[in-house]
């Protein structure tokens, strides 16, 4: 995707290794989160031609978090879409016109709006919210500090509860069998998490 | 410095059963609503660690109990002479994340309180490993609010639990209560004079 495109977000990000060969449920709006595996096995997934979407740079094996790596990534591997936990690694994703997603833990309230306070909150870099299952206890006028996109990662196991996160969070992060789950559902009948017409 | 004698962390789960609601204040600020309520301790989780002496002071003449947060109170480093300090300014018990300094709180004879802060669930395994090591009096689970999603996921822990973060209405500190938790720790005032 050249730079400056708009990037669309996933709804779901299905977590995955890149050694399992995990693909999204067919009919949901989702596509493939690349997280706690190694570098090899990342470069191997671009080379196969199943670039993911979306890689979590912070739990990549071997792969530093400079603006190298963040290069990397972007410019040679065409990631569009990059969670981590480092201000700097997600502005210099987002200024390569990727979509950045800064990991923001939220424990407690007065924690959350310490960790906000780190955010570059430049164009092109969203939110992730840890664990993601506190997004739907939060105040609104929590939710309203959240830069978006805003993504919940964390602790959802089960399709009811990813269908309640999806209804204030632009998108979630789930194991595939939480994917499927919600495939199965009958929320999807109902549209909700569907693949856009 | 003080010398008065800690309570046991039964004597502190004793006071839970009748008022569950810990208040959890940043400074000082809120500290005399935290005193004229209910709430049976006083959870310190910002603020200046080595100017506690006041404080420590004002909560003991009410009857209550201060836990202080090693890890996130100013001018104190998380290392065994951090607990050191804690323990001979008096507090009752110290809170840390650092499940390698909870030896060193229970040796200082305070209640040795482990917060837990779950964000995955592949770091579930990794945090109850944590705690069968470190052997806490308590443990609190963070975000506690949402534990009765969670507690499934959880295997037996066979240390009482309190639960934090987010917690904000009645209903939330009776579900958490319902989920497994002994008590728990809250900012929000209107929960400090919650009935057990």
């Amino acid at each position: 995707m050249a730079d400056g495109a708009a990037i669309r977000l996933p709804r779901i990000l299905v977590a995955d290794t890149g050694h399992n060969g995990t693909s999204p449920p067919p009919g949901l709006d989702a596509g493939i989160l690349l997280r706690n595996t190694d570098l090899a096995a990342l470069i191997d997934c671009a080379l196969s031609g199943s670039t993911p979407p979306a890689v979590e740079l912070d739990s990549i094996r071997g792969l530093g978090s400079d603006d190298a790596a963040v290069d990397f990534l972007r410019r040679k591997l065409s990631i569009d879409i990059m969670l981590t936990r480092r201000p700097q690694a997600a502005s210099a994703f987002a200024a390569a016109g990727g979509l950045a997603l800064l990991n923001v833990l939220a424990f407690d309230s007065t924690g959350l709006r310490r960790s906000l306070l780190g955010h570059p909150r430049g164009e092109r870099v969203g939110t992730v919210i840890s664990p993601g299952l506190v997004l739907h206890h939060m105040l609104p006028s929590e939710l309203a500090l959240l830069v978006r996109p805003l993504v919940a990662y964390g602790l959802i196991d089960t399709a009811a509860d990813a269908l309640a996160t999806l209804a204030v969070a632009d998108g979630i992060v789930v194991r595939p069998e939480v994917a499927m789950g919600i495939a199965e559902s009958d929320a999807l009948l109902r549209g909700v998490g569907a693949q856009p017409g | 410095m003080t010398s008065s004698v800690p309570p046991t962390a039964s004597e502190f789960l004793a006071r839970l059963a009748d008022a569950p609601c810990c208040a959890a204040i940043v400074d000082g600020g809120r500290l005399e609503a935290a005193l004229a309520s209910r709430a049976p301790a006083v959870f310190v989780l910002r603020g200046n660690g080595l100017e506690l002496a006041d404080m420590i002071r004002c909560v003991h003449e009410r009857g209550k109990l201060i836990a202080v947060h090693l890890d996130l109170v100013d001018g104190i480093k998380a290392d065994h002479w951090g607990v050191t300090w804690l323990a001979r300014c008096g507090v009752d018990a110290v809170i840390t994340s650092h499940g390698q300094l909870i030896p060193v709180i229970r040796n200082e004879g305070v209640i040795a309180i482990h917060r837990l802060l779950l964000s995955r669930r592949e770091h579930l395994d990794t945090a109850v490993t944590a705690l069968a090591r470190s052997r806490p009096h308590i443990v609190e689970i963070l975000p506690g609010v949402i534990l009765p999603a969670i507690s499934s996921l959880l295997p037996p822990l066979d240390v009482p639990m309190l639960a934090g973060g987010f917690i904000r209405t009645p209903l939330d500190a009776r579900t958490v209560l319902a989920a497994g938790a002994v008590g728990v720790t809250t900012s929000s005032e209107g929960l400090w004079d919650l009935h057990g």
